[in-house]
């Protein structure tokens, strides 16, 4: 029955309950399509087989369905291409028939060969199967409106634009500079963006409601790793010591920010307490290096290209990359709400498929000094291509007279690992982002969408990691994922 | 040579004479800052900006008059939805300040009419006009943006909310002051109320509703700049952002100058409009 | 002339506002009675206090009474009409319109059926009346004190009234221009038979326009102290009454009344022999035939 039948045998049952005929009833075809163990957008095309985690509750309902047909003759599950195939004649003969008695009474009446050939006679069959198998269904929209923050991490969302790798795809996106994250954010509430630029800590918050109303929002895919630092003025070059920083302003561009658990988690290693012993204050990154100048701050962790222009101008110095304090860190990342997801599946997968092209795209190093011509005029970041040029290639000149090498200063990597998740809500609870109980497995997996993106990666011929937990060493100190709440309590130096 | 023609043209001389000053002053003053070029490595050289090389961060006169050339020269280019010409920006913002300024005319007017034609009403609604009033436009930017959920209505809405209350307050005052004795010959020549308001209290209150009329349109091309570059996408706000953003401070000086001058033009025009309805007693 | 028309009757007017010490109200004036016949000029004559304005402002229909009314041809006076024009003290132009459209204005609101030219033409004459031919298209800003008085005065013309309401309309002129205007509006009243009501405080002004005076006493609380009839004869000007032999006693009466009078009336109302409805008349003159009741 269902996608493993002959379609042209009288007595299949085709079109029992759902559309997919695997279900009895339409309630246990969405309750497969939507398990929480499996992808949510992504099943209408995988539908099975390709599910990374063949468990759970709603997956056994599914094979308990199945064992029936597999036993038959006919299409395998392990060959997906003839289960698309079955699955779009399926369709196409329920479009001809309309119920399934009719098709029934039809094939008895002239016999399933002589039927076959009757019907590839009026429909063009084999091409319109081509066109279901070619796509996964037609884009609900095409024209988008994607927003970015105009700094390096947002690389692969802005290149792709210039790059053509959303025309690959079939949309046309429109890449819109923001002034800041919190813009950003409320324009991605407004809907007025389909999909946004964000920090990876970002879509946590707004998910857990913390600094907006909560709304359940995804983070499909990771932008960058690495690629910030920090700066200090250049009046600073006696004080290359974070225990010489009692009383320093520090800027970050945004309190849900990498930058800013990052600053807090390195200066407390040095036993300063970042509510205390200095003032963190949030600067939009374009006002950082003015506001340097100014002396309002004694330094800042913030995004590329501001620590490089800081250079570039002559007004500070790089004294840290992030890299050095935790190697392969998240920092921005792509978001959409769960609305766009669910209301325009096929246009979020499409999406989706681009930003991970970009993504590998941009990560290769010899495509960098391309892509730093191709992001750098006034409709993108709007500076000047030496400055994005030293941060993407990694060779740079660190404002201390040395013109350093270090390739992997920023890269590119989608995979959300929910680990990373986990470690950013262990930040968000130690320093008083959120309070009491926090579900951190759970809030993770249902905002990174780690699992979905290892399928895509997968069907686009990408190796996705095996795992989505992972542990980490961060200045000598193991985090363990599943743990958080031992993580948070190890620490000396936190609210609460 | 009368000698008024002779005075305006003693004030045009000083006038230049004032911009030449100041321009050499600027100039000197940048030329001062520039200190020699350092002796640096070619390589490392060739990865820093000017300014760490020892020039001044402020641009020369000459930087920003070739700048605001270059924009006036191509003021309509479009290169995309994060990078077009002057002209567009600036006629993008004057669309909004047009719209949400017209809007509040529409309200501000007849309500104001209204309201200062009884004094009920002018001393029931005032304590909330006060309240109301000394509101920062931009503290609307939130609200607007949460509840319409569209920035571009937002910007709109925001203009209109900081235009409304001077043209209200200024025609509720000029509508509430009209003379008695008028009022009285309109009376006696039994004028229907509408014709009243139309042929006496419109063209008597007319030069004070046109100051608030004036005043807001100040404020609102003021609130426009603030506003754009708090949302961002398009407008002389936006472009002041993009500038500063890129920190060219000659980017920044050149939008300074266009915002002043459509400002210029925007307080001459309602200027014009004030002469024509104003008459002396 | 007393069997002519009443075309205005003052009946028991009385105008009180609330007093300033929030107790209880100031009478401005009470119990007030006179008329104005057809064809009559009728001047009121008091100190400043006694409510002339505010008097004349209820014949008008600007300003309610207190009790009593006003009857204008007949009817109960609630509002102002265009049956009753007034000049105003100030000469209350429209600083915006032109002459013409000052007159036009008020032409438009009479008739409103008559096409442009129409009024063009009625105002135009009134224009020339006034001695304003060549300066239709001014604005107010750009006319003498006088000039702008002549405006107020073709306007409250134009519309063609039953009776001309004025209040102190030549104060704010001076001397020169006062003399002047008072020549002209004479003969302008003269000629058309005008029912005028005028409220001064200028005794020369009085004996020259009027047939009748209404005296008033100060206020608060100010009553009509008696009607004097003009002794001189109609065909006086400013020039030459003053040679008359009735003007001194006329005059000399006035001054009395305005000095001593309207300050001591109060004991004369005491007396049994007053009665508002009927104020005494006296009409001065030099054969000292001076004391003439007569029956209202």
């Amino acid at each position: 029955m269902g996608a493993l039948s002959n379609v042209y045998d009288p007595e299949e049952i085709l079109w029992k309950g759902c559309p997919c005929g695997l279900h009895a009833t339409m309630y246990e075809h969405q309750a497969a399509l939507s398990g929480a163990e499996g992808s949510r957008f992504y099943a209408a095309e995988s539908t099975q087989g390709t599910a990374p985690r063949d468990q759970g509750p709603a997956l056994e309902t599914l094979s308990d369905l199945q064992s029936p047909a597999s036993q038959s003759e006919g299409p395998s599950w392990d060959n997906q291409e003839e289960v698309m195939v079955n699955v779009a004649k399926s369709a196409l003969l329920k479009g001809l028939f309309g119920t399934d008695m009719n098709r029934r009474n039809f094939l008895r009446a002239v016999g399933s060969t002589t039927a076959a050939a009757a019907i590839a006679s009026v429909i063009p069959i084999d091409k319109a199967i081509a066109n279901i198998l070619d796509a996964n269904g037609p884009l609900e929209k095409t024209n988008l409106n994607v927003g970015f923050v105009p700094i390096t991490c947002a690389t692969p969302i802005i290149m792709a634009k210039p790059m053509g790798f959303y025309e690959k795809y079939g949309l046309n996106v429109e890449v819109i500079k923001t002034a800041g994250w919190a813009v950003s954010r409320d324009k991605s509430l407004s809907g007025e963006y389909d999909a946004a630029h964000m920090l990876t800590p970002m879509p946590l918050a707004i998910t857990a409601g913390a600094g907006s109303a909560a709304t359940p929002w995804t983070m499909p895919a990771v932008e960058n790793i690495n690629g910030q630092a920090i700066v200090l003025a250049t009046k600073h070059l006696d004080k290359q010591d974070p225990t010489k920083w009692k009383g320093f302003t520090f800027g970050v561009p945004f309190e849900y920010s990498m930058h800013n658990f990052l600053l807090r988690y390195y200066v407390a290693e040095a036993g300063l307490d970042p509510d205390q012993d200095i003032q963190i204050r949030v600067v939009p990154p374009p006002e950082m290096v003015a506001n340097l100048s100014a002396g309002n701050l004694d330094g800042y962790l913030s995004p590329d290209p501001f620590n490089q222009r800081a250079v570039y101008d002559g007004v500070g110095f790089i004294y840290k990359l992030t890299k050095e304090i935790w190697p392969g860190h998240p920092c921005c990342a792509f978001a959409a709400s769960q609305k766009f997801i669910d209301e325009t599946p096929n246009t979020f997968l499409a999406l989706f498929r681009s930003i991970l092209d970009a993504t590998a795209f941009s990560s290769a190093a010899e495509n960098r000094s391309e892509i730093s011509a191709a992001i750098s005029p006034k409709n993108y970041l709007n500076q000047p291509t030496t400055v994005i040029e030293q941060v993407l290639t990694g060779r740079f000149a660190d404002g201390l007279g040395n013109v350093r090498n270090e390739p992997d200063r920023i890269d590119f990597d989608p995979f959300p690992y929910h680990s990373f998740a986990v470690w950013i809500l262990t930040q968000m609870k130690r320093w008083g982002y959120i309070e009491g109980d926090v579900n951190y497995a759970g809030l993770a997996e249902q905002v990174y969408l780690a699992t979905d993106a290892a399928a895509v990666m997968k069907d686009m011929g990408m190796t996705p990691p095996t795992t989505t937990y992972e542990s980490y060493e961060i200045m000598g100190k193991t985090f363990d994922p599943t743990m958080p709440e031992a993580y948070v309590d190890s620490f000396a130096i936190k609210r609460g | 040579m009368s000698q008024d023609v002779k005075d305006r043209l003693k004030a045009m001389v000083a006038s230049i004479g004032f911009l030449v000053v100041f321009l050499a002053a600027w100039n000197a003053f940048v030329v001062a800052q520039s200190g020699p070029a350092a002796d640096m490595d070619p390589e490392l050289a060739a990865l820093l900006g000017p300014q760490a090389k020892g020039e001044s961060a402020l641009p020369t006169p000459g930087d920003v008059g070739s700048e605001i050339w270059g924009h006036i020269s191509n003021p309509f280019y479009d290169a995309g939805p994060n990078d077009k010409g002057v002209g567009i920006q600036l006629a993008y913002s004057i669309f909004r300040v047009l719209t949400g300024f017209g809007l509040a005319a529409l309200i501000a007017i007849p309500l104001g009419f209204l309201i200062g034609m009884s004094k009920l009403a002018a001393q029931a609604l005032n304590p909330y006009i006060q309240l109301l009033k000394p509101v920062s436009p931009l503290a609307w930017m939130p609200l607007a943006l949460y509840t319409i959920k569209d920035s571009e209505i937002s910007s709109i809405f925001v203009i209109f909310i900081c235009s409304i209350w001077p043209m209200l307050l200024n025609t509720i005052f000029g509508v509430a002051s009209v003379r008695k004795d008028w009022l009285n010959v309109a009376k006696t020549l039994e004028v229907p109320p509408l014709r009243t308001a139309w042929r006496v209290i419109l063209p008597a209150a007319a030069p004070t509703i046109l100051t608030g009329m004036r005043i807001s349109i100040g404020i609102a091309w003021l609130v426009i700049v603030a506003a754009e570059m708090l949302v961002g996408g398009t407008g002389i706000g936006y472009f002041v952002w993009n500038e500063w953003n890129n920190l060219s401070i000659t980017g920044v000086i050149s939008a300074i100058f266009f915002i002043g001058v459509v400002g210029m033009i925007l307080d001459l025009m309602l200027g014009q409009a004030a002469k024509l309805v104003a008459y002396a007693e | 002339m007393n069997k002519a028309n009443k075309i205005i009757k003052v009946e028991g007017l009385e105008r009180s506002f609330p007093s300033t010490e929030g107790k209880g109200e100031t009478q401005v004036f009470g119990d007030v009675w006179f008329d104005v016949k057809e064809g009559e000029f009728v001047c009121l004559i008091g100190h400043s206090g006694c409510g002339k304005t505010t008097l004349l402002n209820i014949l008008a229909g600007l300003d309610q009474a207190t009790s009593g009314h006003v009857i204008a041809d007949g009817f109960a006076v609630e509002k102002p009409s265009l049956d009753r024009a007034v000049i105003f003290q100030g000469h209350a132009l429209m600083p915006w319109m032109t002459v013409m459209g000052n007159i036009d204005f008020a032409v438009s609101s009479r008739w409103p059926a008559w096409d442009k030219e129409k009024r063009r033409a009625h105002c135009q004459q009134f224009i020339d009346m006034v001695h304003l031919t060549g300066s239709e298209n001014k604005k107010p800003a750009q006319l003498s004190g006088g000039m702008k008085q002549r405006v107020g005065i073709a306007r409250a013309l134009a519309i063609e009234p039953k009776v001309l309401l004025m209040d102190e309309p030549f104060s704010a002129l001076d001397a020169l221009t006062r003399g002047s205007l008072q020549d002209e509006l004479l003969g302008i009243i003269a000629q058309r038979g005008q029912t005028s009501f005028m409220i001064t405080h200028d005794i020369d002004e009085a004996i020259l326009l009027s047939d009748r005076i209404v005296l008033m006493t100060n206020g608060p609380e100010a009553r009509v102290c008696e009607i004097v009839e003009n002794s001189l004869p109609k065909e006086r000007t400013r020039s030459d009454m003053h040679t008359h032999p009735n003007y001194y006693p006329m005059r000399n009466h006035l001054i009395e009344f305005l000095v001593n009078r309207s300050k001591s009336f109060r004991e004369e109302l005491a007396s049994a022999s007053y009665d508002p409805k009927n104020p005494p008349v006296v009409r001065p003159a030099a054969d000292g035939d001076t004391l003439n009741q007569v029956a209202s």
